[in-house]
C-alpha cells in the first residue's frame, strides 16, 4: 500500500508538471494571491479571520513556491539531457582514410600504360594493335578514376572544412547554454530563498496581528482595549502540515482522476475540526467492472485526533456497520489530498480504496 | 556523365533524406580500422602486382589470378569504406535530427522564458501592492513593523530576481540565436558527407571498371601470344 501511494503521488506529480508545466505553477500562484487577498490590508484592523487568512496564506505559498520548484527543476532536467549534444564533439568521417598512395597508384599506373601505348604505337602487327586497343581502354578507365580520385579527394577535404566548422559553432553554443544553465540555477537558488522568506513572513504576520498593542495614533488606551480582538488561536493543533490542508470540502476529479485499486466515479468527503479533534465523513460511488457485482456505494464517517504527522490516521465506521481505517495525506500541491481506506470485509462490499481528491 | 553517375549513386544512397543505416552497428572506430586493413592489404598486392606480372607468362593461369586478386582486395577496401561511410553518414544525420529539434524546443523554452520573465513582473507589482497595503497597516498596529521588514527584504528579493531573469531571458534568445545559426552547419556538414560518400561509390566503381579493362588485357596478352605461337609452328612445318 505504501508502495502504491508512492506511485500514486509519483504518477500525479509527473502529470501536473509533464501535463501543465507552467500552467500548474500559474494556477498554484493564482490561489495563492486569492488566499492572500487585502491580507495586508485588513492586518491592521486584524483579529483571528486574518490569523488563520495568514496561515492560508503561508499553505498556498508553500503549495505554488513547491509546484513551481519541481517544474523549474524537471525543466532544467530535461535542458541538461536536451543540451547533451551541444557536449560531444560532432561526427565527422576521418580524413585519414584517403591517403595520397591511392592517387599516386593509380597516377604510375596511368603512366606504365600510357607509355606502353606510346610504344605500340607504330606497330602495324595485328595482334599488337589488339592489344594496344585494349591498353587504351584501360588508359580511358584510369583517366576516368584519376578524375573521381580528385573528386574524393575535394569531397574529404570538404567534409573536414565543414566539420571544423560545425565544431567551432558548437564549442561557440555549447558554452552560451552552459552559461545559460548557471544562471537558471541562481534564479532557481534566489527562487528558494525567497520560499523560505514568504514562510517566515507569515509566521511573522499572524504573530503581529496577535499581539495587542497600541497604536502609534493619539487614540486612548481604553478604545484600544475594547476594539483589538483577543488573540486569535493559530493552527492550534500538533499537526506540522497546516489544517487547512485537511479541513474542508473534497471531491474527486470528474476528469484525469488518480486513483489505485477500485476506480471512484464520484467522492465528497467532507472533513471539521475542532480543539485537535477531526470529524468526517466520505460518501463515494465507485465504478462497476464487469463480473463484479460488488455494491458501488461506500459510506462512511471517521474521527479522530490530528496527530503530529503529515498523515492523518482515523477509525471509520461505514453506514453498514463495517469497521476500518481512513489515511489522509496531503498532496504534492496545497488543494489536492489523497484518501486511502481500508474496512473489514463484508459480502459484496468495496472494503478498501486509494485516490486523490481536490479541495472545492 | 561523372556527374550523372555521382548523382545516380548519391540518390541511390541517400535517396529521399533516408538516414543510411549502419549495416553491422558497428562503432566507427572499429570500421574505420577495417577500412585501414584492407587498404594496407590491397596497396600491399597492387603495387607491385605489374612487376608480379611481368615475371609470369602471359597464359600462365597465375597472371589472371594476380589480376582477380588485386581487384577483390580493391573491393573489399572500397566496401569497408563505403561501410565507414554510411555509419558516420548514419550518426551524423541523427546529430543533426538532434540538433533541429533542440532548436524546436530551445525556441520554446525562449518563449517561456520570456512568460517566466513576465511571472516575476507580476509578482514585484504584486509585493508592492502587498508592501504599501502593510505600511498602511503599521500606522494602525506598531507590531506589524517586524513584518513589514521582512516582506521589505522579500521585495527586494524578487526585484533582484526579476533584475536577473531579464539577463537570463537575453542570454536564452542570444544562445537560441547561436543554435540557429549551428543548424545549418549540421546541414551543411551532412551535405559534405553525402558528397563524400558519393564520390567513394563513385571512385568504387572506376577502381572496378579498371581491374576489369586490366583482366581484359590480360586475356588479350595471352590470346595474342597463343596465335603467335601457332603461327610461328605453322610456318616451321
Amino acid at each position: 500500500m505504501r508502495y502504491s501511494r508512492s506511485l500514486l503521488l509519483v504518477c500525479f506529480a509527473a502529470g501536473l508538471i509533464g501535463q501543465t508545466g507552467r500552467d500548474a505553477y500559474r494556477q498554484a500562484y493564482d490561489v495563492w494571491q486569492q488566499a492572500q487577498a487585502n491580507l495586508e490590508r485588513d492586518a491592521g484592523k486584524g483579529a483571528a479571520p486574518q490569523v488563520a487568512q495568514a496561515d492560508r496564506s503561508a499553505a498556498a505559498a508553500v503549495a505554488f513556491q513547491s509546484t513551481r520548484m519541481a517544474y523549474l527543476k524537471s525543466s532544467a532536467e530535461s535542458a541538461v539531457q536536451r543540451r547533451r549534444i551541444l557536449q560531444t564533439p560532432v561526427t565527422r568521417s576521418s580524413p585519414d582514410l584517403m591517403p595520397p598512395a591511392v592517387a599516386n597508384l593509380a597516377a604510375a599506373e596511368l603512366q606504365t600504360v600510357t607509355r606502353a601505348i606510346d610504344k605500340f604505337a607504330a606497330d602495324k602487327d595485328r595482334g599488337i594493335q589488339q592489344l594496344r586497343q585494349s591498353m587504351e581502354r584501360e588508359k580511358v578507365a584510369l583517366a576516368a578514376l584519376t578524375d573521381t580520385i580528385k573528386t574524393r579527394q575535394k569531397a574529404v577535404a570538404a567534409t573536414s572544412t565543414a566539420s571544423a566548422t560545425l565544431e567551432q559553432a558548437r564549442g561557440k553554443a555549447a558554452a552560451a547554454f552552459a552559461e545559460q544553465t548557471s544562471q537558471f540555477s541562481q534564479t532557481v537558488a534566489q527562487m528558494d530563498a525567497e520560499g523560505a522568506a514568504w514562510t517566515a513572513y507569515y509566521s511573522k504576520l499572524a504573530d503581529a496581528i496577535q499581539i495587542a498593542n497600541a497604536p502609534p495614533s493619539p487614540a486612548p488606551a481604553v478604545e484600544i482595549s475594547t476594539n483589538t480582538p483577543p488573540p486569535a488561536p493559530r493552527n492550534a493543533s500538533v499537526s506540522p502540515v497546516p489544517l487547512v490542508r485537511y479541513v474542508g470540502t473534497w471531491s474527486y476529479p470528474a476528469v484525469n482522476g488518480i486513483f489505485h485499486g477500485a476506480q471512484p466515479e464520484s467522492v465528497a468527503l467532507e472533513i471539521q475540526e475542532q480543539n485537535g479533534h477531526v470529524n468526517g465523513t466520505v460518501d463515494a460511488k465507485f465504478k462497476r467492472s464487469p463480473g463484479n457485482a460488488n455494491d458501488p456505494m461506500v459510506r462512511f464517517k471517521f474521527t479522530g485526533d490530528i496527530t503530529a504527522t503529515p498523515t492523518q490516521k482515523f477509525t471509520l465506521m461505514t453506514s453498514d456497520g463495517a469497521a476500518g481505517v481512513i489515511e489522509l495525506i496531503p498532496g504534492p500541491a496545497f488543494n489536492l489530498l489523497e484518501v486511502n481506506f481500508q474496512t473489514d470485509p463484508q459480502p459484496n462490499k468495496i472494503r478498501s480504496g486509494n485516490f486523490i481528491l481536490m479541495k472545492k | 556523365m561523372k556527374c550523372a553517375l555521382g548523382i545516380l549513386l548519391c540518390a541511390a544512397a541517400f535517396g529521399q533524406d533516408v538516414v543510411p543505416s549502419n549495416p553491422a552497428g558497428t562503432d566507427l572506430a572499429t570500421l574505420e580500422q577495417t577500412v585501414q586493413k584492407r587498404h594496407a592489404e590491397w596497396e600491399a598486392l597492387a603495387r607491385d602486382m605489374n612487376d608480379r606480372m611481368a615475371r609470369i607468362l602471359p597464359c600462365d593461369p597465375r597472371a589472371l589470378t594476380a589480376v582477380a586478386e588485386v581487384s577483390r582486395a580493391s573491393e573489399a577496401r572500397l566496401a569497408a569504406l563505403s561501410d565507414y561511410l554510411r555509419a558516420v553518414s548514419a550518426k551524423a544525420f541523427a546529430e543533426t535530427a538532434e540538433a533541429r529539434n533542440l532548436l524546436v524546443t530551445e525556441e520554446r523554452q525562449a518563449v517561456e522564458s520570456r512568460l517566466q520573465r513576465a511571472d516575476a513582473g507580476q509578482e514585484q507589482t504584486a509585493v508592492d501592492i502587498q508592501s504599501d497595503a502593510l505600511a498602511q497597516s503599521v500606522k494602525q498596529r506598531t507590531s506589524l513593523e517586524a513584518p513589514q521588514k521582512l516582506l521589505a527584504q522579500i521585495a527586494a528579493m524578487i526585484h533582484q530576481r526579476a533584475t536577473s531573469m531579464e539577463q537570463q531571458t537575453g542570454s536564452a534568445e542570444a544562445a537560441v540565436g547561436l543554435l540557429r545559426d549551428l543548424v545549418p552547419k549540421f546541414e551543411a556538414r551532412d551535405a559534405a558527407l553525402r558528397e563524400e560518400f558519393a564520390a567513394a561509390e563513385s571512385e568504387r566503381a572506376r577502381w572496378n571498371g579498371y581491374y576489369a579493362a586490366r583482366k581484359s588485357r590480360a586475356q588479350i596478352e595471352c590470346t595474342i601470344t597463343q596465335i603467335g605461337a601457332s603461327q610461328s609452328k605453322g610456318s616451321k612445318q
